[in-house]
């Protein structure tokens, strides 16, 4: 009994000087994390919304829209809408919003800057721990996410769901999660009126040759992977 | 001497991966590339150091029936310690690393060696074998990615060594999972044969 008594108070030492230790180092790091958290922030905000109206300089203010589910929003289930305008012009010249969806190994969190068509301008990752070498590559530019650019809520589907954006190879997991939670972020705001006109997919198309149509992607999706990679 | 026996021993005879085979889970999953593998390396290498130091300096404060706790408190607090003050102080190099760090954890070298070495050993001798295996880790890693990533993307170090011709069509396999599993089956036979041919009969 005095023996069990002595381990477990030993166990106990450790597990404290331990907890003693990490509590200190996270009180003294907590805060410059947080700090560089909301920089990096609003660093990518600025350079997202750059494609919007490139060279001014833009200002930001943050609207909450009443019940805009979304069912990869962060916690409380609402989307974090910015409204983007250029400063001495109050009136927006569009909306960037942080896109969640789950991923392989984590919650992606992608940062979209939309025109006030609904059609999709830039986008950039913010976060992801997906595997190292396959998944993690969705943050890596040009492999998925620029595809978006250009496109509405309707033509951001992948490839094998029927649109037209090529999932990276042997990562259809991350893909997908991420091509779904801007499209249903796009979809939510379309639905809770932000955008001008409707997304209409006809509008969208014939400016930008990559993209074929939705209905017809699904065809010809042999295809496509084979055309883009030739062109690389 | 022995020192130098101590660090050395980790990189060829007692290398972790192997010889031992201890670690396999982290070095099939970040073998994707060579720069991965740099990354996990050296993160491992890390804590592996600190451990190890930390094990061998309290060696003969803790009663081995309840060691094994011990140790992965240690070893976890260690992680931990080292992912909140690389993403407070150098955010870069936790960007580039950020990823490993969590998979360290589960890196049975760091516990294998605590264990197996550290616990026995005095601390300079400690520090001297989490090097070696550091090293002896590191060096596995590079070598299954070099393959890896020459075959599966065609670069090495992010560098384009096969041409465009070859990077269109690569032979996929080899970044996949299952790719990582059949040249690993193939390294160990080599170092099998080598050991066969230089007298064998070791075991």
């Amino acid at each position: 009994m005095a023996e069990m008594l002595k381990l477990g108070l030993i166990l106990m030492l450790v597990a404290l000087a331990a907890a003693v230790a990490l509590g200190l180092v996270n009180s003294r790091t907590a805060p410059i994390i947080a700090l560089q958290k909301e920089m990096e922030k609003q660093n990518a905000m600025r350079e997202v919304a750059m494609s919007l109206s490139p060279g001014d300089s833009l200002a930001f203010d943050s609207i909450s829209v009443e019940g805009l589910g979304n069912p990869f929003a962060s916690v409380d289930n609402t989307l974090e809408i910015v409204r983007v305008s250029v400063p001495p012009d109050t009136s927006r010249i569009g909306y960037l919003f942080i896109a969640y969806g789950k991923g392989y190994s984590s919650t992606i969190q992608t940062m979209v800057a939309a025109d006030l068509t609904g059609s999709v301008s830039s986008s950039a990752i913010l976060y992801q721990q997906e595997t190292p070498g396959l998944g993690a590559n969705v943050a890596a530019p040009s492999k998925l996410i620029e595809n978006y650019s250009g496109r509405s809520a309707e033509g951001i589907l992948l490839s094998k769901d029927g649109g037209g954006i090529d999932a990276i190879t042997g990562c259809t997991i991350t893909s997908r999660a991420v091509t779904n939670s801007v499209r249903e972020g796009l979809l939510a705001m379309g639905d809770a009126g932000l955008f001008r006109t409707a997304p209409v997919i006809a509008e969208e198309i014939p400016a930008h040759q990559d993209s074929c149509d939705s209905e017809e992607g699904a065809v010809v999706s042999v295809d496509g992977p084979a055309g883009e990679g030739g062109m690389e | 001497m022995s020192l130098v026996k101590d660090l050395t021993n980790g990189i060829y005879r007692e290398n972790p991966i192997f010889k031992l085979a201890l670690g396999m889970c982290p070095f099939l999953a970040v073998t994707t590339s060579v720069e991965n593998a740099i990354g996990m390396g050296a993160a491992a290498t890390f804590v592996l150091i600190c451990s190890n130091f930390l094990v061998s300096l309290l060696r003969n404060l803790i009663p081995s029936k309840v060691r094994i706790p011990c140790y992965i408190v240690i070893i976890a607090t260690f992680v931990t310690l080292v992912d909140m003050i690389m993403n407070a102080y150098v955010p870069d190099l936790h960007r580039a690393l950020g990823i490993f760090i969590p998979l360290i954890v589960v890196n049975c070298i760091i516990l294998g060696r605590a264990e197996g070495f550290a616990n026995r050993h005095p601390v300079l001798n400690s520090v001297a074998d989490a090097v070696g295996m550091g090293i002896g880790f590191t060096l596995a890693m590079i070598l299954l990615a070099s393959f890896r990533e020459l075959l599966g993307n065609g670069t090495w170090l992010n560098i384009n060594v096969l041409g465009p011709g070859y990077r269109n069509q690569p032979l996929l396999i080899a970044i996949l999972a299952p790719g990582a599993f059949i040249l690993l089956g193939f390294i160990l036979g080599f170092f099998n044969i080598l050991e066969k041919r230089r007298g064998g009969g070791q075991r």
